[in-house]
């Protein structure tokens, strides 16, 4: 009985499993504390800094890096660093509340789709070809005129175009699961189609769509940043990184590094979620689940 | 006592973009309670799908069961409801399939697996499972069953997967288990446990066993009855022995001669079944052997595949066996 009990494996989960794989992936570990320490500086950034976001000293207007300020200040004298990071609250913010819409409307319609199948299925999958062939940031812009300028709406307007990617992976990882052996042995069993869909088919697709949805994130953030810097995004005075480098580019001779230093954020960010995706893809490649 | 399953006639065609492929064509057989008995025949003959129209779990909206009865317990499965049907599943009937290592889904745990059906037939709660649960473990002789119920299917092995497969196919304890190649997928020692728990249990609760299969070795040794099959069809049926020693038809005699004997010298040759099954799409006219038959006579183009009684309570549908002849009759 001893060697039985010394041979058998240790009990780990599927997700446990998966853990393990990427605190094996350095790259995706490093773009996790990134993420982390970005997150964390921007909840606790009133409580840091000395600034305020609006706090405006117009004695110390377009400083270079110094003590004071270590990112310097902008054109009306606001600490660049301190803003940073209140930016980095709606970067956050849009690149995760953003992807729960899309999972909210992409997961479902995608399910739905694969599951019907037949005439249905095609008529949905066409309507989403639709929406992938129109271009994103003229969506955004046309739903932004639409839902009107509040933050909320943003996020709304990025998820309602961003969907369309998730709803197609989660129709296709549905489509080859029912194939399986499982999904016959489970209808063999007296389970329904839902039950068959909630319970054995959507645990299994989630791997490939949570990898998905932090390829995503970078996307989004990219999106706010883009909308933010030609005036559609966030409204000042609160920060943003893409109306950062609005702000900074009419004085880009003066204080280049006001573009820069937002810029290079926006580039940590996202490199950080790419680093991120790529581990969780390794560790939930379903070929190494064995 | 009227037989626990009778298929009568049971017809099931699949519509491809070349034609009509008539996978199973017309076959009846009857089950009775505590009785196993063998579906045999070469890859492609139609054995699975013929199973798989008794619980109507056909694989695509082009496969259609066309004709035909299935009466379970009186009740014609192939008019229940899908409710009903659902009922059936898992609780009068249930299935274990070929491959072991597909068959379960990989993202729950075994224990969850089986007491999904308990929770799905026997309106248990999931906490009231755990005990069945490991009491099922125990019973498919899976050790230490309070501390595997928590592992996942991959940390279990081909044969393991089995047992739990067998695990929840006797959960509800149903009238009849349909076991579709259950030992194809596993090696040979593991395959004589399976066949041997399979076959103990079976008896303990009575239940009734189609063992789907193209080992004769098994069909031998498991089986009380035989219902041999080619291109769709059922060409030869009766009690497991006299199939055995008295072939009824060349097709039969064909399989037993391409087996390997210890009884027969090292050097006896095996003897192939010629030739290939028939192309499916285009089926030839009367008996579906007769191209890659060495006896043939010109009557077997116009054969309906009717009947005849060889020995008693063992059937035929070859010409010559009409005729009262059997040249193959050597084994």
């Amino acid at each position: 009985m001893a060697v039985v009990a010394s041979t058998s494996q240790p009990h780990h989960t599927l997700w446990g499993d998966a853990f393990i794989r990427l605190r094996r992936n350095r790259l995706a570990i490093a773009g996790g504390i990134v993420i982390l320490l970005i997150g964390l500086g921007a909840i606790f950034v009133p409580l840091i800094s000395p600034y305020g976001y609006a706090k405006q000293d117009l004695d110390a207007i377009l400083q270079g890096p110094s003590w004071g300020h270590p990112l310097g200040t902008d054109a009306l004298g606001r600490d660049v660093l301190t803003r940073l990071f209140y930016g980095a609250r709606i970067s956050l913010a849009v690149g995760l509340f953003a992807q729960a819409i899309v999972l909210a409307i992409g997961l479902p319609v995608g399910a739905f789709s694969a599951w019907v199948g037949g005439r249905v299925d095609n008529i949905i999958m066409r309507l989403v070809d639709v929406m992938y062939a129109f271009p994103d940031i003229l969506l955004i812009i046309l739903l932004r005129a639409i839902l009107g300028g509040t933050i909320y709406m943003m996020f709304l307007a990025i998820g309602l175009v961003a969907w369309v990617n998730v709803a197609r992976l989660s129709r296709g990882q549905i489509l080859s699961l029912k194939q399986q052996d499982f999904v016959t042995a489970a209808r063999a069993m007296g389970a329904s189609g839902h039950y068959i869909t909630l319970r054995h088919l959507l645990p299994n697709s989630l791997g490939p769509i949570i990898v998905a949805v932090t390829f995503n994130v970078p996307r989004a953030i990219f999106a706010e940043a883009a909308l933010s810097y030609i005036g559609i995004g966030i409204n000042p005075p609160t920060p943003s990184w893409g109306n950062m480098i609005r702000d900074g580019y009419d004085v880009i001779f003066a204080a280049p590094y006001l573009m820069i230093f937002p810029a290079i954020a926006i580039g940590i960010l996202m490199l950080a979620f790419t680093f991120l995706g790529d581990g969780l893809r390794d560790a939930l490649d379903p070929r190494l689940r064995r | 006592m009227a037989p626990l399953l009778k298929v009568d006639d049971l017809a099931t065609y699949f519509y491809t973009q070349g034609g009509v492929v008539k996978a199973v064509d017309g076959i009846s057989y009857e089950v009775a309670r505590g009785e196993t008995i063998a579906l045999m025949g070469e890859s492609g003959c139609g054995k699975t799908i013929s199973a798989l129209s008794i619980l109507r779990l056909l694989p695509a909206s082009q496969v259609k069961i066309v004709a035909g009865q299935v009466l379970f317990d009186g009740v014609d499965l192939l008019k229940a409801s899908k409710k009903e049907m659902r009922k059936v599943r898992g609780g009068n009937i249930s299935m274990i399939f070929q491959e072991p290592m597909t068959s379960l889904n990989p993202v729950l745990t075994i224990g969850r697996q089986i007491s999904e059906v308990l929770e799905l037939h026997q309106n248990m709660k999931r906490r009231e499972t755990v005990q069945e649960v490991i009491r099922l473990l125990n019973l498919v002789g899976i050790p230490q069953a309070e501390r595997r119920m928590r592992d996942y299917p991959h940390h279990f092995s081909g044969g393991m997967r089995q047992r739990v497969m067998i695990a929840i196919a006797i959960s509800c304890r149903p009238k009849l288990i349909i076991a579709d190649e259950p030992t194809t997928a596993v090696d040979v020692t593991i395959q004589a446990q399976l066949l041997e728990l399979l076959r103990g249990i079976t008896r303990e609760l009575n239940t009734s066993l189609i063992l789907i299969t193209h080992n004769l070795g098994i069909v031998a040794r498991y089986a009380q009855r035989i219902y041999v099959m080619y291109a769709g069809r059922i060409v030869e049926h009766g009690p497991a022995q006299d199939v055995y020693r008295y072939p009824g038809h060349p097709y039969t005699a064909g399989l037993l001669a391409s087996v390997p004997r210890l009884d027969e010298p090292r050097k006896t040759r095996l003897t192939p079944v010629e030739g290939q099954p028939p192309d499916p799409l285009y089926p030839p006219p009367g008996c579906p052997f007769q191209p890659r038959c060495t006896y043939g006579v010109p009557q077997c183009q116009r054969s309906k595949g009717d009947f005849v009684e060889v020995t008693s309570g063992h059937y035929s549908s070859c010409c010559l066996a009409q005729n009262g002849v059997t040249p193959w009759e050597k084994t």
